[in-house]
């Protein structure tokens, strides 16, 4: 009998030490959005860092045999069997996941208001875009602003993060959108907001920007995708059910044409190839990259106005639903492009500014370029 | 290479049980001896040669005491140089892992050689490999020489399938102790430290205590459960380190049962050629502080190691003159209560970057923060809250496991049927929690 536990006992350790060995090495997780790390490179100086260890910790994790499901099954006992309200900070409430954004990082807020400042000094400061006020800046709330005070979860202090920006970048016009979005706003699985969810942020930025927005009611929805799963699904490895990408289109945003200077490539306001690709929410704008600009022939037959948008991910589904006051809006990424670079591409000649930033990013700004 | 990691797990561990098994028994030590030494080499490359060079100073000298009794100062001076060297912070902030647990096994080695109790080992090979055994090199238990010498004869060391299976379901446990437990206790006491002071409340700070208690426990009786059962996959019989402290009644009790190889060592070594308890009183206050003041030094150079032995020296002394009296005449509950209290306290100090942190900590427990100023904290807040209910029942299921409820249900009737299975579904949530999970190395690597 002892033999015959020993027996299984040893086959399931043997066999799952084959797997590790005999398993093909991927290169991208889908459900996290991050490239898996790959075959530590060895070396006597990677030995002797102790980077091979951490690499190899790091390798062996990634590319463990059935990955995914053993995620899942570490999440379920953590939510299951340990009852634990979040597991890596993601936590569920309302049957949308979301992640825990705390503490406040005063400090992060101030690097991307200083960045942005230096941005005005630079470019902006002595064009009509200052002189008739058209600067404006927005912030995003994350899911957390409806969703953490009823988990009873940690979260930052939003209205002292809005003061901070306000008081920060006194040169721009701030616009409140936390009284036009709500959880539902929200992908269930996501961190981004929902185009289809966003008309009455988008009115209220067309409000204090002084845009018409004609035709924003008559969009018309097309589903792109029913099994959108979300980042936060990847990260919590919780088996969430999906949900559909829904983007909102008409002839005018048909018509327009976008240029990517990152890939120097021509394109459509919502590129469907990227359905397939690593994160299907790239369907707006080709996702996030340094330097997009939209072109739309049919506003600039009644107008040359045109606006620059700094964002991150978020500016990418809201740009299309301002289309239609401008004959050509820019989106600035600046995680991807340094700003001392970006008079080598832009004239800034009185445009529009809007400055619209998540609450998450500007919480951990880091990544942003100086 | 730590135990409770992939690598380890599933490419190094399988790798070295099929080749012990697959060469013929007299090269078993040398499989072993590689292994080790790959083992400490891939983790800590840059001290492989500190650990090397002491076992060959130490081996070649023991050859020597039988018939050069001075030989031992110079053995016994090179292995303490090197610990105090490296403990003392002289190399910056180099420290090989595993330096006090290797340099007490050698001393073991060259006092019992001393003292004649052993003869020399002959074997660079099997003292070499006695040193640097991988089950129990970086953390313990530490294995007396004596204890294990028969063991180094590979001819005469055995491997019964019991062993195998029983040292696997031992290691697996260990591995959960460590993966399931301290490390998400960890992760509560990450969230404690990373929370901005305004935060805090009393209730906050009394369970970050009780979370790093449990978690050191977890994490280094679950390493010394992973090394026995390691040992015994592989033929050895290692001392127990830990028989459930926090059961204990008593400070006193709480030392017969924590880290029990490293008291034993200093009973044997220190206490007891000071002349122990039969002696005057003075110098038995003397001895005991001797003792405890090592005791401290032996984790690390550093004043809160210091005064966290000490600590233990004055609460065992006062216990043997009139504590202990007086706590018979308690409730047992109050017993309980009285031993918890203190060593959670003393793990606040222990973990503590210095002693006013420690007071500091001790003194926000007590509800004194802040006291005179007017900047306490208050008794329980949002967050503290928040975190207390999300990691509640880990809380509960860690109690439980100090305990030895899971001993007793380990005697039911079907008990030895399900063990098999049970150990099955521990290894692959380990194995999840390790492939979801990020780098956490054990407490005790750092001693």
């Amino acid at each position: 009998m002892k033999n015959i536990k020993l027996i299984i006992v040893a086959a399931v350790f043997f066999l799952i030490s084959a797997a590790c060995w005999l398993t093909p090495d991927k290169e991208f997780s889908q459900s996290e959005r991050r490239p898996l790390a790959q075959k530590p490179e060895i070396n006597i100086q990677n030995l002797l860092s102790g980077q091979l260890e951490s690499d190899a910790e790091k390798y062996t994790a990634d590319q463990f045999p059935l990955r995914e499901q053993l995620r899942s099954l570490k999440a379920l006992t953590e939510y299951g069997l340990f009852m634990k309200k979040d597991n890596n900070d993601i936590y569920i409430q309302d049957s949308h996941a979301a992640k825990i954004l705390y503490p406040y990082s005063e400090k992060s807020v101030s690097n991307a208001t200083s960045i942005f400042g230096e941005i005005y000094e630079s470019f902006i400061q002595d064009t009509d875009s200052a002189g008739n006020g058209r600067i404006f800046v927005s912030v995003i709330p994350d899911k957390g602003y409806y969703l953490a005070e009823e988990k009873g979860c940690p979260h930052i202090d939003y209205d002292k993060l809005f003061a901070q920006v306000i008081e920060e970048m006194d040169y721009a016009r701030y616009i409140d959108l936390t009284g036009t979005l709500e959880a539902d706003s929200y992908y269930r699985t996501d961190l981004h907001w929902r185009q289809e969810k966003i008309l009455p942020a988008a009115e209220a930025l067309g409000r204090a920007m002084g845009l018409e927005l004609a035709g924003l009611d008559d969009l018309r929805q097309i589903t792109a995708t029913d099994s959108f799963a979300g980042v936060y699904k990847g990260q919590s490895g919780l088996p969430l059910k999906a949900e559909p990408l829904i983007y909102l289109t008409d002839d005018m945003i048909e018509g327009c044409k976008t240029f990517n200077y990152e890939t120097n490539q021509e394109g459509k306001v919502y590129d469907l190839e990227k359905l397939s690709g690593r994160d299907p929410y790239d369907v707006f704008v080709s996702g996030a990259s340094a330097l997009i600009t939209i072109e739309n022939p049919e506003a600039a037959k009644k107008t040359d106005r045109e606006l620059i948008i700094f964002r991150d991910s978020f500016g990418s589904s809201l740009a299309p639903l301002l289309l239609s006051d401008y004959a050509k809006i820019t989106l600035v990424d600046l995680r991807y492009i340094k700003p001392s670079y970006l008079n080598q591409f832009i004239d800034f000649e009185g445009q529009d500014i809007l400055f619209i930033y998540g609450t998450t990013l500007l919480n951990d700004s880091y990544t942003i370029k100086r | 290479m730590i135990f409770s990691s992939i690598p380890f797990l599933y490419y190094f561990l399988p790798a070295v049980i099929l080749l012990y098994f697959i060469v013929p028994k007299k090269m078993a030590n040398s499989v072993l001896l590689l292994a080790s030494l790959f083992f400490y080499g891939y983790g800590e490359p840059k001290m492989l040669p500190v650990m090397i060079m002491t076992i060959i100073a130490a081996w070649s000298l023991g050859l020597a005491i039988p018939k050069h009794k001075n030989c031992f100062y110079l053995s016994a001076a090179i292995c303490l140089g090197l610990l105090v060297w490296f403990k003392g912070g002289f190399a910056g902030n180099a420290l090989p892992a595993g330096i006090s647990f290797y340099t007490f096994q050698i001393l073991s080695y060259t006092i019992d050689l001393r003292r004649e109790h052993i003869k020399p080992q002959k074997s660079l090979r099997d003292f070499a490999m006695y040193v640097s055994l991988f089950p129990q090199l970086i953390a313990g238990p530490i294995v007396v020489y004596s204890t294990v010498e028969d063991s180094l004869d590979p001819l005469k060391r055995k491997t019964t399938a019991e062993d195998l299976y029983e040292g696997s379901c031992r290691f697996v446990f260990g591995l959960a102790k460590k993966v399931l437990l301290a490390n998400n206790l960890g992760q509560f006491v990450s969230i404690f430290q990373n929370t901005a002071a305004d935060d805090r409340s009393v209730v906050f700070y009394w369970a970050y205590a009780l979370a790093f208690s449990m978690q050191i426990y977890f994490d280094f009786s679950g390493y010394s459960d992973m090394a026995i059962g390691l040992g015994r996959i592989f033929g050895f019989s290692f001392p127990e380190n830990f028989n459930y402290p926090f059961i204990s009644k008593s400070i006193t009790e709480f030392w017969r049962r924590w880290h029990m190889t490293l008291g034993g060592w200093f009973r044997e070594y220190v206490y007891i050629p000071l002349g122990g308890n039969r002696v005057s009183r003075g110098r038995w206050i003397f001895n005991i502080f001797v003792v405890w003041a090592l005791t401290g030094l032996w984790h690390g150079v550093q004043w809160t190691f210091l005064t966290w032995g000490l600590y233990f020296g004055i609460l065992l002394m006062a216990e043997k003159l009139w504590l202990g009296r007086l706590l018979d005449k308690l409730p047992t509950w109050a017993q309980h209560l009285y031993t918890v209290i203190l060593v959670v306290f003393s793990m606040v100090l222990f973990n503590a970057d210095t002693i006013g942190d420690a007071a500091a900590c001790i003194g926000a427990m007590l509800g004194l923060a802040g006291l005179g100023t007017g900047t306490g904290i208050p008794f329980a807040g949002a967050l503290g809250s928040y975190y207390i209910k999300s990691f509640g029942t880990l809380f509960v299921v860690s109690i439980v496991a100090s305990t030895p409820i899971c001993r007793k249900l380990s005697q039911f009737k079907y008990a030895n049927e399900l063990k098999p299975v049970l150990v099955i579904v521990l290894l692959l949530l380990v194995t999840a929690y390790l492939v979801d999970g990020s780098y956490n190395p054990f407490l005790y690597f750092r001693f």
